[in-house]
C-alpha cells in the first residue's frame, strides 16, 4: 500500500514538475515564471536578508512581531475549529473521507482493506502537511518569536496540521459511523454542538473577565504581547486552552530542550488522535464518493469563473428579473440572462443577507467602541470612519469587483460557439453580456456614494464642503460611476478575447508559480489600464473645477467637470466596446489549443 | 441553399480545410464523412460563422456570411455535438432568451409545439443540471429550431443519444429538409448517413475526395462490383487510413 502510494505521489510530482519546466518554453510561462520568481525572492528573501543584516530588531518590533505570531495561530487555529464544528453542526447527507475521483475509481475497487484506504488518506495528507509547514517557515521566518531553528519551526507546524488533519478525519468517520448505524445520530451530534458552545461560552467569559480586571491588555503593541501571554497563561483560562497549548506547545518552545519536552505530550495527543481514526469502523465509500463529486464540480465551476456557492447546494430554478418579451434590444436577453446567473451564483439570498447582517452589526458594534475613542478626542470618528470604509470597499469594487463579477463573456466561455451563431454584430453581443456586471458594481458603487456623502464630515467642520457641493459631488461620481465599471469590465473580457491563453490562468488557482506570475500581470495591467482610462478625465475634471470654481462656484464646476468626464469616459467605453466586439468577431479558440 | 466556394482555413501553418467547394440546395441533406482530423468540424464551424475562415466565400439563404453576417445567420442554426447550455435558465426559459436574440414574435405557442414534439414538456421549469445528456440535446435542437432556420448544421447529431433518442433524431432531420430546410451533418456513423443523407461529401487531410448523390460516390469508388457497403466505399476513398 505506502509503495503504490509513494509510486502514485512521487511519479505525479516529477511528472508535474517535468510538465511545468516543458511550459516554460512558452514564453506567456516563462514570462510568468520570472515575474513571480522576483517577487518572491524580493519579498521573502532579500527583505528577510535585509532585516537580519540590520541586527536584531528594536522591542518594539519584536513585540509586534509576538503579536502577529500570535494572530497567525489565532488565524490558523479559528477556521481549523470552525471547520471541525460546522461539521458537527451541519455534517454532509453522507460524511465521508477525502479522496479524488482518480483515487477512488483506481483505489476503491483494489484488493485493499478499509484500514489500509484511511491510511492512504492520512499519508497523502501527510505530503500536503510537510509542504505546508516548509511553506509557512519560509514565509513566517521573519516572524520569530523564540529563535528556534528552521526544522525545529517546521514540526511545529507539523505537529499543529496533522492533528487538526486527523482530528477531522476522525470526526467524519465517526460521522459517517453513526449516520451508518442510525443510534443517536441525532443526540450525539446535538450533545457535541452543545459542548462545542459551552467551550467557546467558557473561553469567552474567561477572557472577558481577565480583560475586566486588566483593563491594560490590549493597550498598545508594547503591552498587548505581554498581555496575550498573560491572558493565555490565566486561570481558568490555562486549563481551559490546555488542547491548543499541547498542540501548540512545540511551536513556542524556547529551545531546543523546551521543544522536545513539549513534544512529549503532544506526540501523546497526535497518537490519540490516529488511534482513534485508525480504529473507527465507518463505511466512509458513500459518502467520499459525494464527497470527490462535489469537488469535482466546484472545481469546474471554478474553471469556468463561477464562484463556489454557499453551502454548496445544487442550484434551484429562479424567475426571470423582469419580463423578456420577445420583441425589444437583443442586448437585454444578456442582461436577463446574466442577472439570473449572479441571482444564483454570486448574489444569491443567503449570501445577500448573509453580507447586509455583517454590515449592520459592524456598523452596530463599531459605534459604541468609536463613541469612547470620541469621547476622549473630543470629535466625532463615526462618521469619517463609515466613509473611509464605504471609499476603501468603493475602490474594490471597482478595481476588484470585474474580477469577481464575471457574468458575462468570461462566462460564457464554454458556450462561445453558441454566442457566434447569434445574428448580433460583435459590439452588440458583448454590450449585452457586460450590462449585467456593470449594473451590480454601478448599484454596489451608487450604495457606497450615498452613504459616504451622509458619513463625511457629518459634524459640518469643513467649511467648503456645503450640502450642494456634496450634493453635486456625488451625482457625479453616481453618474461616472456605470461608465468606470463598464470601462473596467471591457479590459479582462478584452484580455480573454484577445490572449484566451493568458486569461485561463485567472480563472484558476494553484497551478504553479507561472500561473501566479501571469495573474500578477493581469491583476498589474488592470490597475494600468484604469489608471491610463481614468488619467485623461481625472485630469480634465481637476483643470475644470480648479479653473471654474472660482467664478462659478465649486458645486456648479463640479458639475461641468463631471459633464465633461462622462463625455471622455464614455468615448473611450466606445471605443474600447466596438474593438472587443471586433475582436469577439475574429476569436477563435480552437486556433489556441493548436 | 448553402453555397460554398473556395473555403479554406488555416490555423498557423496547418491548413485544416482546403479549397472545399460544394452547394446543398433546400431539401437536401449533405453528410460530411472523413477520418478523425479530415476537417469536418472546422468546415462546420466556418460554415456557421463560429470561427472565420481564412478564404473562400460561403453564402447562407442568398447571404454572404463575411459580407453580411447577421443576415446569414439570422438563416441558420447550428448543432453542436457537446450540449451548451446556460447553468442558470430552466427550459422554458432559454426558449425564451433565444425568441428575444432572434427576434421570434409570438414565441410561446411555437414553443409548446417544440416541447411537446421533443416531450420536454414536463422539465419546461428546470435547470439544465437536471436533464439527462438526451433531454439537453432536445433543448438544444429546439433553441435551434424556435426561429425557423432555412439552413440547419449537425456536428455528430447522434453524440449521446439513447436508441430510441436516435430513432427520433433522424426523423426529425428527415422531416426538417422534406419541409425545405438545406441539412449539412457531420458524422463518423455510415448508417446515418445511408439513411439520412441525399449527399456525401468525403473529406481526407481537408480536402475534398469524393462528392455528389450517394449513388454517385457509389459508382465512383465501387469499381463495377455490384452492392459495396458504405464502409468499403468509405475505406477506399480515404485509403482505409488517417494520414
Amino acid at each position: 500500500m505506502l509503495g503504490a502510494l509513494l509510486y502514485l505521489r512521487l511519479t505525479s510530482l516529477r511528472n508535474l514538475l517535468i510538465f511545468r519546466l516543458r511550459r516554460l518554453k512558452q514564453p506567456k510561462y516563462l514570462v510568468g515564471a520570472v515575474v513571480a520568481g522576483l517577487y518572491l525572492y524580493f519579498f521573502f528573501f532579500r527583505r528577510t536578508a535585509m532585516m537580519v543584516s540590520r541586527g536584531v530588531p528594536a522591542p518594539a518590533v519584536q513585540s509586534a512581531q509576538g503579536i502577529a505570531v500570535i494572530f497567525l495561530c489565532v488565524a490558523v487555529t479559528v477556521p481549523a475549529v470552525l471547520r471541525i464544528a460546522y461539521a458537527w453542526i451541519a455534517p454532509p447527507e453522507n460524511p465521508g473521507l477525502r479522496f479524488t475521483e482518480a483515487e477512488i475509481a483506481f483505489l476503491f475497487p483494489a484488493p485493499f482493506t478499509r484500514k489500509s484506504l484511511i491510511h492512504f488518506r492520512l499519508l497523502s495528507s501527510q505530503i500536503a502537511i510537510l509542504f505546508t509547514s516548509l511553506l509557512l517557515v519560509l514565509f513566517f521566518r521573519r516572524f520569530s518569536l523564540t529563535g528556534n531553528s528552521r526544522l525545529l519551526v517546521a514540526v511545529g507546524w507539523w505537529v499543529v496540521l496533522s492533528t487538526f488533519d486527523l482530528h477531522l478525519n476522525g470526526t467524519n468517520l465517526m460521522l459517517s459511523r453513526m449516520k451508518d448505524t442510525g443510534s443517536r445520530y441525532v443526540l450525539v451530534r446535538l450533545a457535541a454542538v452543545a459542548a462545542i458552545v459551552l467551550y467557546a461560552a467558557a473561553i469567552v467569559v474567561s477572557a472577558g473577565a481577565y480583560i475586566n480586571a486588566h483593563p491594560d491588555v490590549l493597550s498598545g503593541p508594547a503591552g498587548m504581547d505581554a498581555g496575550l501571554r498573560g491572558l493565555a497563561a490565566s486561570n481558568p483560562l490555562h486549563w481551559i486552552l490546555l488542547p491548543f497549548r499541547i498542540v501548540f506547545g512545540p511551536y513556542f518552545a524556547n529551545g531546543a530542550r523546551d521543544f522536545w519536552v513539549a513534544m512529549v505530550p503532544a506526540l501523546g495527543l497526535l497518537a490519540l488522535h490516529y488511534y482513534w481514526v485508525s480504529s473507527t469502523q465507518a463505511r466512509f465509500e458513500e459518502g467520499s464518493i459525494a464527497l470527490a463529486e462535489k469537488r469535482a464540480a466546484t472545481r469546474a465551476a471554478a474553471l469556468r469563473g463561477d464562484l463556489p456557492r454557499m453551502g454548496g447546494s445544487a442550484p434551484k430554478p429562479l424567475k426571470g428579473p423582469f419580463p423578456l418579451p420577445p420583441e425589444g434590444l437583443p442586448e437585454i436577453a444578456f442582461l436577463w440572462k446574466n442577472v439570473l446567473s449572479m441571482r444564483s451564483t454570486l448574489l444569491t439570498k443567503a449570501t445577500v443577507i448573509r453580507s447586509v447582517l455583517v454590515i449592520v452589526f459592524l456598523s452596530i458594534s463599531l459605534k459604541p467602541l468609536l463613541a469612547v475613542h470620541a469621547r476622549a478626542s473630543g470629535g466625532d470618528v463615526y462618521g469619517p470612519i463609515i466613509a473611509m470604509f464605504c471609499g476603501i470597499f468603493a475602490a474594490y469594487t471597482l478595481l476588484l469587483g470585474p474580477q469577481v463579477a464575471r457574468q458575462d463573456l468570461r462566462n460564457d466561455l464554454p458556450s462561445m460557439d453558441l454566442l457566434k451563431t447569434y445574428p448580433l454584430e460583435g459590439w452588440r453581443l458583448a454590450l449585452g453580456e457586460l450590462l449585467a456586471p456593470t449594473a451590480i458594481l454601478t448599484l454596489i458603487l451608487w450604495v457606497c456614494i450615498i452613504v459616504c456623502s451622509f458619513a463625511i464630515d457629518s459634524s459640518g467642520s469643513i467649511e467648503w464642503l456645503t450640502p450642494g457641493v456634496r450634493v453635486a459631488t456625488a451625482l457625479s461620481l453616481a453618474l461616472a460611476a456605470p461608465v468606470f465599471c463598464f470601462l473596467q469590465l471591457i479590459v479582462p473580457n478584452t484580455v480573454m478575447v484577445i490572449m484566451p491563453g493568458w486569461y485561463q490562468s485567472s480563472r484558476s488557482r494553484g497551478g504553479g508559480i507561472e500561473l501566479m506570475g501571469q495573474r500578477m500581470i493581469l491583476g498589474l495591467g488592470q490597475l494600468l489600464v484604469a489608471a491610463l482610462v481614468a488619467a485623461p478625465a481625472t485630469l480634465a475634471a481637476m483643470l475644470i473645477i480648479f479653473s471654474a470654481h472660482l467664478w462659478i462656484g465649486v458645486g456648479p464646476a463640479i458639475v461641468v467637470a463631471a459633464l465633461v468626464v462622462l463625455t471622455i469616459l464614455g468615448g473611450e467605453a466606445a471605443v474600447g466596446l466596438w474593438w472587443l466586439g471586433e475582436r469577439f468577431g475574429k476569436f477563435d479558440l480552437s486556433s489556441e489549443s493548436r | 441553399m448553402i453555397e460554398v466556394e473556395a473555403l479554406t482555413k488555416r490555423y498557423g501553418k496547418f491548413t485544416a480545410v482546403s479549397g472545399l467547394s460544394f452547394a446543398v440546395k433546400p431539401g437536401e441533406v449533405l453528410g460530411l464523412v472523413g477520418p478523425n482530423g479530415a476537417g469536418k468540424t472546422s468546415t462546420l464551424r466556418c460554415l456557421a460563422g463560429i470561427i472565420p475562415m481564412s478564404s473562400g466565400t460561403v453564402r447562407i439563404a442568398c447571404n454572404s456570411l463575411e459580407a453580411d453576417p447577421v443576415a446569414a445567420k439570422r438563416a441558420l442554426a447550428f448543432f453542436p455535438d457537446e450540449p451548451r447550455l446556460f447553468d442558470y435558465l430552466t427550459v422554458r426559459q432559454h426558449l425564451a432568451f433565444v425568441a428575444r436574440i432572434y427576434g421570434v414574435a409570438g414565441y410561446d405557442d411555437l414553443a409548446a409545439k417544440l416541447l411537446a414534439e421533443l416531450e420536454l414538456t414536463e422539465k419546461a421549469d428546470v435547470l439544465p443540471g437536471e436533464l439527462s445528456r438526451g433531454m439537453k440535446q432536445k433543448l438544444v435542437i429546439a433553441c435551434g429550431l424556435l426561429h425557423s432556420p432555412k439552413v440547419l448544421f449537425f456536428d455528430e447529431p447522434l453524440t449521446g443519444l439513447d436508441p430510441l433518442g436516435i430513432r427520433r433524431m433522424k426523423d426529425s432531420i428527415i422531416r426538417r429538409a422534406r419541409e425545405g430546410a438545406a441539412i449539412v451533418l457531420s458524422s463518423h456513423l455510415l448508417h446515418l448517413l445511408q439513411e439520412v443523407c441525399t449527399h456525401v461529401l468525403i473529406l481526407k487531410k481537408g480536402a475534398k475526395v469524393a462528392g455528389g448523390t450517394l449513388a454517385d460516390v457509389e459508382t465512383q469508388f465501387s469499381n463495377g462490383e455490384a452492392n459495396v457497403s458504405l464502409e468499403e466505399i468509405f475505406i477506399r476513398a480515404t485509403g482505409g487510413s488517417e494520414t
